[in-house]
């Protein structure tokens, strides 16, 4: 079997190849940072353009009050569960191949919750008062409706995106003094001794290092599944056909997961090419993490159908229609197409050859994300469009292009997010990739020693 | 303080409304409406749009479905391919139903909706921050957003037609949610009119626009509360119970003669508008 | 009687590991056991087999942030819907259990994660300035253990070092 990293590789090499990141990356670095900028302008555009002349540009109706922006927001916060799954459930699980790709995995986590963040914001149609929503004591003496999904979404988002950037940063600690340690001029020296806090790796600050890690990490899980299960109640605990569903939580906890890790496999490809981590991101990691997916999908999968069966036998006749609706209405292409990406695509990960081919393993993650992106809105947009309401049945509402405009942006922000983090921060963590090849070359030393006492 | 006031007024804060609640205490507003009296001449709806300041959105903004009717006329045709169906279009007036457990009060972030004291279910402009999720969660979707900042738009208003202007009306900004008030307006000028003559509002005193403008006297309007107000009588008369879901006579074979039934009465949302219609063969 | 801080660097965590062993078993006039810390690149929980049990008291911290955190969020949700909402919404209670349940989980959380991290600043001392003796190849692969000594005992210090392949021994006077 192959080795998922070398164990003789020297430790001032790892120091090296990471801190390189830092410096020189590839030249395809900066064109990918180019075209984010301009994927964020347009994004930009049309959030101005909607919040000057209103939210009629999005191409809304009556009826039919929530589209894409909703959509995507659940595409992103379930985007971001998978770095909460590398770095805390990975983590008690002992499974150290995690270790040099979680640290981007948790800066996905991050960075796709502010994205996330941008659609409750553009969503809103009154933006310039969203502070009405958020709890704190004020003159008006007045608060939230504290019964709100919305709010619980607020609340459990706040928290999970507070404590993932606590957990990412409490986690790069060590590898900011090592950054300290070897960068010695600029705005970066400056940046690192700060942020570094004066760790000098004693048996003390380790000691504790190890029990917050854990204790956050044990924080993190249940936190993780209670965010995407709130975002599920945002449908489940509404009375409409198609969204009151009991199974959403799990539903909506695996659908996330999945989309996740198909985005942890696109940018393990991009990282491992632009930032020359060819040594640590290696083959083996690669084909653990597809298997993770195929997984998860298979997962996906039958609560999916789970979903539709308890549909179609339940005897509820509106959320039937709804079901029967998706399948043959306006929205069939799309429904169709996401059943394909979601369920039939990932079949190809079953292959071994294909699983650490580098150019397939692209196109697949990101049709299984386009997938778990026509998930989200198969979700949203057909119960409104076939409700309990025959007023409101048959009113296919095709999304306007400010609103398109604002997806096509959000990736331009969430990439530009990532990328520039990438070249500030070590985005392979160091000191874990020296764990892994220190407890590793630790086994094969006892093994030798082993095998020599049974000759 | 708060604290104290939670634990001292814990029973109160348990309560659910209005199943195990005490009953509305003055007014709860209520009305029905006799769809076999009703002829679909919408000039309850135009009635409306003058009543509450309505933006007229034109043609294009209508097509694109950013009405803002807040009563409109819904139609349906029998489609069973009979020869002789018993009537051509069905009427339905559709407006706010004033839900006693409203599904839009539970889920708004910043509470602009809320449950009255005389049984309305209002709405806060001012505290609206637009999220839309009470339209979402309407089973009747009788929620209208303002898609765009109507007061300024051209011909919203026609210049000779500023005039009709209701100034006891607000008109609404951009991005708030709006809907059926029940005519609140004409409800508080009843109310302090008899307040200040140290009495309760009597049947008839107060009418909404819309029942005013029915030439069919189609809908009737008043205080559930009052037993002898035309509402109550003919709620009473029809055995449609405020805080019941699935009237008895649903369950009987063969049914009943009366005609009273709320819409989506099994969603238990409870809501305030009483329909009148004899149950045809072919609705069936 | 003047203080000497004195940081050895070391190949391996083996070597390091020995001499700490060594310090641990040998009674040096002048110096105590407590006074020594090691200085790794990775964490070696084994290194407690020799350095012995040392605290780590972060999770009170978490137990203490976590309960407040619940208990917090619970009195102000609970406390702003009895004293803000004085109207029905939805046929719900004013104050709904299943919504404040959820927030006060939320809360909970909230509460462990902040708090835990603190703790975790106030346990490993943190931010601190770093000791004028620190080598950056601690940081890199090399293994350090810094002792802080009389002067009687630097002699034999150094020498326990220098015989368990100590690669670098640093020194200096301290106060």
């Amino acid at each position: 079997m192959e080795k998922d990293i070398r164990e003789d590789i020297a430790w001032a090499k790892i120091n090296g190849d990471v801190l390189k990141s830092l410096e020189t990356p590839r030249p395809l670095y900066w064109v990918i940072l180019l075209v984010a900028l301009a994927m964020f302008g347009v994004g930009l555009g049309c959030e101005i353009y909607q919040y000057n002349i209103g939210m009629g540009v999005a191409n809304l109706n009556n009826p039919h009050v929530w589209g894409l922006y909703i959509a995507t927001f659940i595409f992103w916060i379930g985007m971001s569960h998978s770095g909460t799954l590398l770095s805390a459930i990975l983590h008690l699980m002992h499974a150290d191949w995690r270790k040099p790709i979680y640290r981007f995995a948790e800066a996905m986590t991050t960075f796709s919750l502010m994205t996330a963040g941008l659609f409750v914001m553009v969503h809103l149609g009154r933006l310039w008062q969203f502070y009405y929503a958020v709890p704190y004591p004020n003159e008006r003496w007045t608060w939230p409706n504290f019964q709100s999904p919305l709010l619980w979404d607020a609340m459990a988002i706040f928290t999970y995106l507070s404590s993932s950037v606590i957990f990412l940063y409490v986690g790069m600690i060590p590898d900011l003094a090592i950054a300290r340690d070897n960068i010695h001029s600029g705005w970066r020296k400056k940046l690192y001794t700060l942020l570094a806090l004066g760790w000098e790796g004693t048996d003390r600050q380790w000691r504790n290092f190890r029990v917050t890690y854990l204790t956050v990490a044990c924080f993190l899980i249940p936190l993780a599944v209670s965010v995407h299960s709130i975002v599920a109640s945002d449908f489940a605990m509404s009375q409409q056909p198609g969204w009151h569903v009991t199974s959403f939580p799990p539903y909506f906890v695996a659908g996330a997961l999945y989309s996740g890790c198909a985005a942890i496999i696109t940018l393990f490809i991009i990282l491992r090419y632009v930032f020359k981590f060819e040594e640590y991101m290696t083959m083996p990691i690669l084909r653990k993490v597809v298997r993770l997916t195929f997984a998860i999908a298979m997962v996906w999968t039958y609560l999916n159908l789970i979903e539709y069966a308890s549909v179609w036998y339940s005897h509820d006749e509106a959320a039937k229609a709804v079901l029967i609706q998706k399948a043959t209405g306006p929205y069939a292409p799309f429904w169709w197409m996401m059943n394909f990406c979601g369920s039939v695509v990932p079949l190809l990960m079953m292959v071994k050859r294909f699983q650490t081919n580098i150019p397939m393993m692209f196109a697949v993650s990101l049709l299984l994300n386009l997938g778990m992106w026509l998930e989200r809105w198969m979700i949203v947009s057909p119960t409104f469009s076939h409700g309990y309401y025959p007023w409101t049945w048959d009113h296919f509402q095709w999304p306007s292009l400010v609103q398109w405009g604002m997806v096509f942006g959000s990736f331009g922000w969430f990439t530009l997010l990532f990328m520039v983090f990438c070249k500030v921060f070590p985005s392979v963590s160091m000191y874990e990739v020296k764990e892994m090849v220190y407890h590793r070359s630790l086994a094969l030393k006892n093994n030798e020693l082993a095998e020599k006492g049974a000759h | 303080m708060s604290v104290s006031n939670m634990l001292e007024n814990w029973k109160n804060f348990r309560h659910m409304h209005p199943v195990d609640d005490a009953p509305h205490a003055e007014y709860k507003w209520a009305m029905s409406i006799d769809l076999d009296a009703c002829t679909g001449c919408n000039a309850c709806t135009v009635a409306c749009y003058a009543e509450n300041n309505l933006p007229v959105v034109g043609k294009d903004k209508f097509n694109a479905g950013q009405q803002m009717h807040w009563m409109r006329i819904e139609r349906y045709w029998d489609e069973d391919k009979r020869d002789f169906p018993d009537q051509g279009a069905q009427f339905l007036p559709m407006m706010c139903q004033h839900c006693e457990a409203a599904p839009c009060e539970t889920v708004c972030p910043a509470g602009a909706t809320n449950h009255t004291a005389d049984g309305l279910n209002s709405q806060v402009y001012n505290r609206c921050i637009g999220s839309r999720y009470c339209s979402a969660n309407c089973p009747f979707k009788v929620r209208y957003f303002n898609w765009y900042d109507y007061p300024t738009t051209d011909n919203v208003w026609p210049a000779e037609m500023t005039e009709q202007l209701n100034p006891d009306v607000t008109v609404r900004g951009k991005g708030v949610m709006e809907k059926c008030t029940f005519c609140v307006q004409r409800l508080e000028r009843a109310k302090n009119n008899a307040r200040t003559e140290g009495r309760l509002v009597k049947d008839g005193e107060v009418q909404t626009a819309c029942q005013q403008a029915c030439p069919t006297n189609a809908i009737s309007f008043g205080n559930l509360v009052e037993p002898e107000s035309k509402v109550a009588k003919q709620w009473a008369h029809q055995q449609v119970e405020l805080a019941r879901e699935g009237q008895a006579k649903d369950e009987q074979e063969g049914g009943s003669k009366l005609r009273g039934y709320r819409i989506f009465e099994e969603l238990r949302a409870y809501p305030s508008v009483m329909y009148l219609e004899r149950v045809r063969e072919s609705a069936i | 009687m003047s203080q000497h801080h004195i940081l050895a660097l070391f190949n391996n965590f083996d070597e390091a590991e020995q001499a700490i062993a060594e310090l641990r078993s040998s009674t040096i006039k002048g110096f105590n056991f407590d006074d020594l810390t090691m200085k790794s690149p990775i964490e070696h929980p084994e290194v407690e087999g020799v350095l012995g049990q040392r605290s780590a008291n972060v999770q009170w911290f978490t137990l203490f942030g976590a309960l407040t955190g619940g208990i917090l969020g619970f009195s102000l949700i609970a406390g702003a819907q009895g004293n803000f909402f004085s109207q029905v919404k939805g046929g719900k209670p004013i104050i709904p259990l299943p919504p404040d349940f959820v927030l006060t989980y939320e809360m909970f959380i909230l509460g462990g994660v902040y708090i835990t991290v603190l703790g975790f600043l106030v346990c490993a001392g943190l931010p601190a300035k770093r000791s004028s003796l620190y080598s950056a190849k601690v940081s890199e692969d090399q293994i350090g253990l810094l002792v802080k000594v009389d002067q009687s005992a630097v002699g034999t210090i150094k020498a326990i070092f220098t015989k368990h392949q100590a690669l670098e021994i640093q020194e200096e006077a301290g106060k």
